[in-house]
């Protein structure tokens, strides 16, 4: 049973700002475009503006400045019943009182459409989303799972060009939120609408997204593809905030070719614009940035693991390395942490990496171990702007 | 403009009552106010202006006076007693008896029934007869072997008389004190209480150190509620013994001062400063919990 | 965790210890003197109610100020025979009263506390603590405008303007009420509906009134009660045909040397819808006393 779709819209942000009265700008000149039919997440620690930037294009929150066009019309200064919208709500948003029939044929019956066609939408989107059986019952008498459902129901069945979701899956267990985050792709792979997704899960957005827009206080940090936010981040915070578990991070001198910290020296990358630099640099490399040592020139270096979490067929390494530990504004901010006291439970000033190797790598904790370092897989960043260099 | 299309409607809705109230409340009050600067007494209505010849007359008074002085005795004794009365059930039935419910239902139905029928009531028991004539309250205590309580209540000749009347009025609206308390101290959230437990402390002093200090908010509730109910008090002295000086109020002096001997103008100065009294605890108790919700 | 039927209350209390927690065992005595201390609190409150009906089911010639303690040695329905006429248009005229006073304040209401609460407009924060001032108003500060008002209106005499009175100043609780119980339910849910296409009227009609029932209770059953026993505008605003039980209580009993067990009768008569009231819905009688406290 196919289900018909109009053509979907994109969606422009132009500078758009809000500021509230009490002088708390929640977003701060952001541009973004979405594309038609693009599955665009929103991601970022609370607090960020990814919610108030949803509720703007929805209409929910007022822009103090720039604009927003839904397709081809301005709709900044457009109620939400005017914009051609439909939204899932963290909380589902279900009206209590109505079956599961008539909240999904609400939007319909506001916009004058006919009874029997509010009905045969109503099926086939019951249909395709396995709610036929619970039509006539109340809100109530459904579990978490099904409220889900029939929220996206009430949306999909108004056939509007784009869909807004907001942190859709959080009230689910774990597991049903990974299912329900399958469901999801194939049913925007089916539909084909636009849709704009916050969450503040990095691994929901990475594998939901066709891109993803990563913001921090208000400001629109990197919007890419999952892979470049991945492989190329454009300053600290978004290095930190993507991948699981984090990237490492330590104070490092880059001179004359090499980085050095903590008593390792490490050749910079061919062809990198550090090259001829003098300076200090925050230097990140990923948990996947290492690999047994194979003594065929790649350089290495020697670590004692500390704690070993053994996972089956991987295994995450803890070492210490002989630096400061990275504490900045961007780490910080990444990890939701307000203070240094808030990250961790006991502190401590040096640096810790975790590495990730494959599960049949004889490790022993307190046995030195040697690991390659990929300079391909270095990043480097401005200690002060947290830029990407 | 977007935004006037968006609260428009529900500016319209709310007008009707908006308006209402703003003559009924407003309009009436600001109105009254302008009665107690004019010299009106009489059916027909005055307006001119005496400046404050009436409140000054008022302050010189005498039966004013007097009925100030006993509104405040009234107010002492009535919010004294509900608090302590109020308090002492709500600690009763803090933590669950059985039969909360009846007890509850027991304590609160006073608030369901009129002030005149509790005047009516109680009138009888407070009769002030002596010896073959005693009655009432005081021939309950006698026959219960408390004969020396016997008083002659709100006859007696004590400026204090008046404070009988804080016994209809106290068993009226302690259960309702009874309720905010309780929904105070049972508010305390329980893991506060266990923690002091768990650290030592005895259950007189879980309560001193843990619940009291929470129950601030609470009992200014239950002052102010009191306090301007006990000035606004009318119906409960009307019926039970209307005209006797003795418990004489402001509130009592208004009516018959203005539906009995017309004079509308001194009745309006009594409104008045009947007005500002109960505005006095009103307006900070209503800025306080408006601003302490936005808080939130 | 979902918020999509809840039902909401004011001032929920927290558990009281009766879901299984361990609660420190007082001593047999503490809860020997709690049980003692609770009964004779019983008393206390329920010996006026004593007196009152023992009286008014005394034949007439046994009745006595002094013997009000005793039981009746015959049962006789005289003294409801006698007070029966002037009562039942008394009840008759309250009913007529509070029914439909009841009724539209709930209904102002209900959209007044769901425009306060959920449809934000420009000085809705400023307009709600105006409204509350109106509850708390001595009713003295406005009686001779609204008489003046009422006269010229010609709604003096008839239950109408008695009505539409009681409405009026019944729109700050019951707007207090509605507000309350409209806050408790999700912005999301008025979200969702705007989202859906539905304007503010839409969203009343078809999201908000649909879960208010609970509040419709808690509000009409407060100001029948109220309108019920209200004494003041009552014995202002109505003649004598039309006076309202409480007024004609006064006028059978209020005197000062009235036959002992009538006032009893025309008490008990004129108390019984209210108890009723309160003893089948006590549950939202009791979440309306709650609500006019106030969240301080």
């Amino acid at each position: 049973m196919t289900i018909t779709t109009k053509p979907s819209a994109g969606i422009r942000v132009e500078k758009v700002t809000k500021r509230y009265r009490n002088g708390v700008v929640a977003a701060s000149d952001i541009d973004l475009e979405i594309k038609p039919g693009e599955f665009m997440v929103l991601v970022g620690p609370s607090g960020c503006g990814k919610s108030t930037l949803l509720r703007m294009i929805a209409g929910l929150e007022e822009v103090t400045s720039g604009s927003i066009r839904i397709g081809d019309t301005d709709v900044t200064n457009h109620l939400p019943q005017e914009r051609d919208i439909a939204m899932v709500f963290q909380s589902y948003a279900l009206y209590p009182r109505m079956t599961v029939a008539k909240n999904m044929a609400f939007g319909l019956r506001m916009r004058g459409t006919a009874k029997a066609d509010r009905d045969r939408r109503v099926a086939e989107v019951a249909d395709v989303l396995g709610l036929t059986h619970l039509l006539n019952r109340r809100p109530a008498a459904l579990s978490g799972g099904q409220r889900q459902r029939v929220a996206m129901g009430r949306a999909i069945v108004r056939e509007t060009k784009v869909f807004l979701m907001d942190e859709p899956l959080s009230n689910l267990d774990a597991k049903l939120r990974v299912s329900m985050r399958a469901q999801l792709s194939l049913l925007h792979k089916r539909l084909g609408v636009t849709t704009v997704y916050v969450t503040h899960d990095q691994i929901e957005a990475m594998t939901l997204g066709q891109r993803v827009a990563v913001l921090r206080d208000g400001l629109l940090q990197q919007a890419d593809t999952p892979q470049n936010l991945f492989r190329n981040p454009v300053n600290l915070f978004v290095a930190a905030f993507i991948g699981s578990p984090s990237m490492n991070f330590v104070e490092a001198i880059v001179g004359r070719g090499v980085a050095t910290f903590g008593g390792v020296t490490v050749p910079l990358p061919e062809g990198s614009a550090l090259a001829s630099a003098d300076r200090e640099v925050v230097l990140g490399i990923r948990p996947t940035g290492f690999g047994p040592a194979t003594g065929d020139g790649v350089p290495s270096l020697s670590v004692v693991p500390e704690i070993v979490e053994d996972l089956g067929d991987e295994r995450y390494v803890l070492f210490e390395v002989d630096a400061p530990r990275v504490d900045t504004e961007e780490t910080r901010a990444a990890l939701e942490a307000r203070s240094a006291d808030d990250a961790l439970l006991i502190p401590d000033e040096r640096a810790r990496f975790t590495v990730r190797l494959p599960g049949d790598v004889p490790v022993t904790v307190g046995e030195p171990l040697k690991l390659a370092v990929n300079p391909d897989k270095l990043y480097f960043f401005d200690p002060d702007s947290g830029d990407a260099l | 403009m977007r935004r006037v299309r968006k609260w428009g409607p529900a500016l319209l809705l709310i007008l009707p009552s908006l308006i209402a109230l703003g003559v009924f409340v407003y309009g009436f009050l600001g109105w009254n106010i302008r009665v107690s600067f004019t010299s009106w007494q009489g059916f027909q209505p005055k307006y001119d202006n005496v400046g404050t010849k009436n409140y000054q007359d008022l302050m010189n008074n005498e039966r004013f006076q007097l009925d100030v002085k006993h509104i405040l005795i009234f107010t002492l004794v009535f919010v004294g007693g509900s608090l302590v009365l109020g308090f002492f059930m709500a600690l009763l039935l803090d933590k669950g008896v059985r039969g909360e419910g009846f007890f509850r239902a027991v304590f609160l139905f006073p608030m369901a029934i009129s002030f005149i029928a509790t005047a009516i009531i109680w009138r009888w028991l407070l009769d002030n007869g002596e010896g073959s004539q005693t009655a009432g309250l005081n021939k309950l205590f006698s026959m219960i072997g408390l004969g020396f309580l016997r008083s002659d209540w709100h006859k007696g000749d004590s400026i204090w008389a008046i404070s009988a009347i804080a016994l209809p009025a106290g068993w009226a609206l302690s259960g309702y004190i009874m309720s905010l308390f309780l929904a105070g101290l049972r508010g305390v959230p329980e893991e506060l209480r266990e923690a002091a437990r768990v650290d030592g402390a005895r259950e007189h002093k879980v309560y001193w150190h843990v619940v009291r200090p929470m129950m601030l908010p609470v009992l200014m509730s239950a002052v102010v509620i009191l306090a301007h109910i006990s000035l606004k008090t009318f119906d409960l002295f009307f019926a039970i013994d209307p005209k006797s000086p003795k418990i004489d109020t402001p509130a009592l002096y208004m009516w018959f001062t203005t539906f009995d001997g017309y004079f509308y103008a001194r009745g309006a100065t009594i409104a008045t400063l009947l007005l500002f009294g109960v505005a006095l605890v009103i307006v900070p108790y209503i800025w306080y919990s408006v601003r302490s919700e936005r808080r939130k | 965790m979902t918020v999509t039927s809840e039902v909401a209350r004011p001032a929920a209390p927290a558990t009281d210890g009766r879901n299984g927690r361990i609660r420190p065992r007082s001593s047999p005595w503490i809860t020997t003197g709690k049980y003692v201390a609770l009964f004779a609190l019983v008393l206390f409150f329920l010996m006026p109610v004593y007196a009152l009906v023992v009286t008014a089911l005394k034949s007439p010639a046994e009745v006595s100020v002094t013997k009000m303690w005793d039981l009746p040695h015959t049962f006789s329905t005289a003294s409801f025979q006698v007070v029966w006429p002037a009562i039942r248009t008394g009840l008759v005229n309250s009913v007529i009263l509070a029914i439909p006073a009841s009724v539209i304040s709930a209904m102002l209401g209900a959209a007044n506390g769901f425009v306060l609460s959920k449809w934000r407009f420009p000085g809705a924060d400023f307009v709600f603590p105006l409204i509350l001032f109106g509850m708390f108003i001595p009713y003295q500060s406005i009686l001779i405008p609204l008489t003046r008002t009422m006269t010229s209106l010609g709604m003096v005499g008839g239950l109408d303007g008695l009505i539409l009175t009681h409405v009026i100043y019944g729109l700050p609780i019951t707007t207090l009420i509605f507000r309350s119980y409209f806050a408790g339910i999700s912005d999301e849910l008025i979200e969702a509906s705007q989202v859906d296409g539905a304007g503010m009227l839409r969203t009343f009609f078809f999201v908000a009134l649909p879960i208010a029932p609970p509040a419709f209770a808690v509000s009409i059953i407060w100001q029948f009660t109220s309108a019920w026993n209200d004494f003041l505008f009552g014995i202002l605003l109505t003649s004598t045909n039309y006076n309202p039980v409480t007024v004609a209580l006064n006028n059978i009993a209020g005197a000062q040397n009235v036959p002992f067990e009538r006032a009893m009768a025309s008490a008990l008569l004129a108390c019984l819808p209210t108890l009723l009231v309160y003893i089948l819905l006590g549950r939202f009688f009791m979440r309306g006393l709650m609500a006019g406290a106030l969240k301080g």
